[in-house]
């Protein structure tokens, strides 16, 4: 071989191109973004058209362009050769294919993107990925990983050294995750009113008594705290309950019914108000009601997706939230409560008004939800 | 819409905000936006070779050779070596990664071409150690391989190991190599203080050289000789001259365009770099002359740029952090920034424009001691570029004042 001919370009190239690394175009890259959640596997993988035709030849008419109508042609070979360079396993090889085929483009040029689905063996345990996509081919390739597995985002770069990677839904993902759903418990009590409400109907009184059908305020903070406690603990544990019960699949109710009822449960709070039916046992009816709002919970943590290898901690962790948010609101409302409980602004307007507000709210609640009546307008 | 409904849906908006913000890492790339052509003829993508190209037949003959021949190295050889040629013409890092893989298909231990070849390939990733182990094997196996000197010397002086260098010198000299002797003896001599001897080398190497590949190179570093010694209208002659061989030279534009920008003359860099967007270097290049031409273009280049330097982050690639450092200090204006990129440089490339960012960058962070190992390099190399001594004595009275400030009693 002839030596002679490069041996000042030797010189050359290294000299003046090592510091200033001539990637006029980048170096082959595909991106594979996949999303694991238990079995199931769905995902989409970039591949560069300049790499496909490399391993497969797309220029059919040899013109140096390659169209559409090109790349269609050849839909069902890139979807072959690309999923037997790349393996997902979890309890044994999950069974891949591509779902759709679109393309895109990257910053260095036009790119075949392989939307991906797929169901695993198995629903746990850890997961291992081998990608092989081009590496026979071009050694600088590399997969860019970003893979949201069990709610966890990881991201990993796949080279011809590093091709087989695995990954552990470890502690700190369920420590994430724990994290994630007690966040979603906090934001639901926040944002769900009727909860709100019928707990704000419940606390109203803590800091009064009523005796010869009057109202008067109690004379110590640790008799309305005590109150509180009591009715506080006695509606969570009993939410708790039903939204287990029904996140594991074990109890259902048909939705019409349980908002109705959870509606239903805020008037009967508000009307005990004023005129007191039961008193003193008010955590029985905190535990009562809290049996139906419990389902509520669940609806909401249906929409939200519970992780089936993660499924008690993740419940745990949305029942913890709501838990949480529900001391923000007694922390905020019984220092104010018990600081205005023998003033007529809290007794009339708060106390009373409060619970007019409430009864008329939560009735027009449930007649619109037992009835599917429109009565006030977006 | 019942009210009870209106709160559910609200509740329904809330959550999906917060999965998608939960969701966020798992969301394509910015620029992706998957779609679907509605015609069949509308052309996504060109290549970079048409079939019926010569370079493309040429690359289909060899490819044909290798596999006629899966056990024979030496048509294996051929392919890499057009590969690794086509990746320096071109630009194209992808070809390097083909003459890797053409390499990778051969089990150890690899014959002396192999070895060689893949020498250059790991200096190109900047495995110099690998490289250096590959072209030492290589000679083993055929101790008058020049090619494997030659690369060996030009590591060396990238890692400032002058003597080392000249020994691989010497050996090209012992084996006659006398125009690759004269380049590798005229650039040790410019990087350890002896400006001139290194001209006086080239210049000899040159008057003896026919190929225009290397006349074109040896212009090149003359230039950049005549450049580090004060003489700019010498140093524009050679560019010049260079550059009227009408070959397409990257390295060549990038040091004219430094040329021009260390002289103040950033229109010019702009109109001969105007078509040299798809490479990194001369863009780093462009954007800086428009940048300091306050362009309506300079805010494109740059973020151009930028992406660029954030594709080769996401896949591992470490090998032009002293450009990246650069584009810091000149263009984001971050010095803290390019003096970390240009103190990780350093540690892998000891060459002038190496010691140059990092001393730059230390004067701009107000952190002098950090180009401690450059001024070391100038101290013990003599290296006589006017403009980069200076550096070193402002880095170096900074870093004394910094001393005497905190050494001050109080």
């Amino acid at each position: 071989m002839n030596y002679r001919r490069h041996l000042l370009r030797t010189l050359h190239f290294l000299l003046c191109c090592h510091a200033l690394p001539v990637l006029a175009h980048k170096a082959s890259d595909s991106y594979l973004v996949l999303e694991v959640s238990g079995s199931e596997v769905k995902g989409q993988w970039d591949i560069a058209l300049r790499d496909i035709d490399f391993a497969l030849g797309l220029d059919a008419d040899g013109n140096g362009e390659i169209t559409w109508g090109e790349l269609r042609a050849r839909h069902a070979d890139i979807a072959d050769w690309a999923l037997a360079r790349l393996s997902v396993r979890r309890g044994g090889a999950c069974q891949l294919r591509v779902a759709d085929h679109l393309v895109d483009t990257h910053s260095d040029g036009a790119y075949a993107v392989l939307r991906l689905a797929g169901e695993c063996p198995r629903a746990d345990g850890e997961l291992r990925l081998d990608y092989r996509l081009l590496f026979e081919l071009d050694a600088l390739h590399r997969g860019l990983l970003r893979l949201r597995f069990d709610g966890t985002a990881h991201a990993a770069v796949f080279a011809p050294d590093r091709a087989e990677q695995r990954f552990v839904a470890g502690q700190s993902s369920r420590l994430a995750q724990f994290g994630q759903y007690l966040v979603e418990g906090i934001w639901h009590i926040w944002i769900g009113f009727d909860h709100i409400l019928f707990l704000l109907a419940l606390l109203l009184p803590a800091v009064l008594v009523h005796e010869h059908g009057n109202w008067r305020g109690v004379r110590r903070f640790r008799d309305a705290l005590r109150e509180v406690l009591w009715v506080v603990t006695a509606f969570t544990v009993a939410h708790s309950i039903t939204l287990s019960l029904a996140a594991l699949g074990l109890v259902q109710l048909p939705s019409r019914l349980v908002e109705s009822a959870i509606a239903a449960s805020v008037v009967l709070a508000a009307a005990n108000n004023l005129k007191p039916v039961v008193e003193g046992r008010r955590w029985l009816v905190a535990f009562a009601f809290g049996l139906i709002h419990g389902f509520g919970f669940a609806s909401v943590l249906a929409e939200l997706g519970l992780p089936r290898q993660a499924l008690v901690l993740s419940l745990l962790g949305f029942n913890v939230g709501v838990e949480i948010g529900q001391l923000a609101i007694v922390a905020v409302f019984l220092p104010l409560a018990y600081r205005l409980r023998n003033t007529a602004f809290y007794r009339r307007g708060v106390f009373v008004g409060g619970s007019l507000a409430t009864l008329a709210m939560a009735t027009i609640w449930l007649l619109e939800r037992a009835f599917d009546l429109k009565l006030i307008g977006t | 819409m019942p009210f009870h409904s209106l709160t559910c849906c609200a509740r329904r908006r809330l959550l999906a905000v917060l999965l998608s913000i939960a969701a966020m890492p798992l969301a394509p790339p910015v620029d992706a936006a998957p779609r679907r052509p509605s015609d069949d003829a509308e052309v996504l993508e060109r290549l970079p070779t048409r079939a019926g190209d010569a370079s493309a037949r040429e690359l289909v003959a060899l490819r044909a050779a290798m596999t006629a021949a899966a056990k024979d190295p030496a048509p294996a050889e051929r392919l890499a070596q057009r590969y690794f040629d086509l990746a320096m013409a071109r630009g194209d890092p992808r070809y390097v990664g083909y003459a890797e893989a053409v390499i990778a298909r051969f089990p150890e231990p690899l014959p002396a071409g192999l070895l060689s070849i893949r020498g250059m390939l790991r200096q190109y990733r900047h495995d110099f150690i690998e490289a250096l182990d590959d072209f030492a094997a290589a000679l083993t196996l055929e101790p008058r391989l020049a090619e494997a000197h030659a690369w060996r010397a030009a590591i060396f002086l990238v890692q400032a190991d002058y003597p080392a260098a000249q020994r691989e010198c010497a050996a090209l000299q012992a084996l006659h190599k006398d125009i690759l002797y004269g380049s590798c003896k005229g650039l040790a001599q410019a990087y350890t203080g002896r400006l001139e001897a290194g001209y006086r080398s080239l210049q000899k190497a040159l008057a003896s050289s026919l190929n225009a590949d290397n006349r074109l190179w040896l212009l090149t570093r003359l230039g950049e000789l005549a450049a580090w010694r004060g003489q700019a209208a010498l140093a524009e002659r050679h560019y010049r001259e260079a550059l009227s061989s009408g070959r397409d030279d990257g390295y060549l534009l990038a040091a004219w365009s430094d040329f021009l920008l260390d002289n103040g003359r950033p229109a010019e860099v702009v109109g001969q770099l105007a078509d040299w967007e798809s490479s990194d270097t001369l863009l780093l290049r462009l954007a800086e002359a428009s940048a300091l031409l306050q362009s309506p273009d300079a805010t494109r280049l740059a973020q151009t740029l930028a992406d660029r330097f954030a594709a080769a982050r996401q896949r591992g690639d470490t090998t032009h952090r002293a450009e990246e450092a650069r584009y810091a200090l000149h263009l984001r204006k971050d010095p803290q920034e390019a003096l970390r990129l240009a103190a990780e440089n350093y540690a892998v490339q000891r060459e002038p424009r190496d010691a140059r960012i990092l001393l730059e960058a230390a004067i701009a962070a107000g952190d002098p001691a950090a180009a401690q190992a450059a001024r070391d390099w100038l101290h013990a190399s003599g290296f006589e570029d006017q403009q980069l001594r200076e550096l070193g004595r402002q880095s170096a009275l900074a870093a004394v004042a910094r001393q005497a400030a905190s050494a001050a009693p109080r």
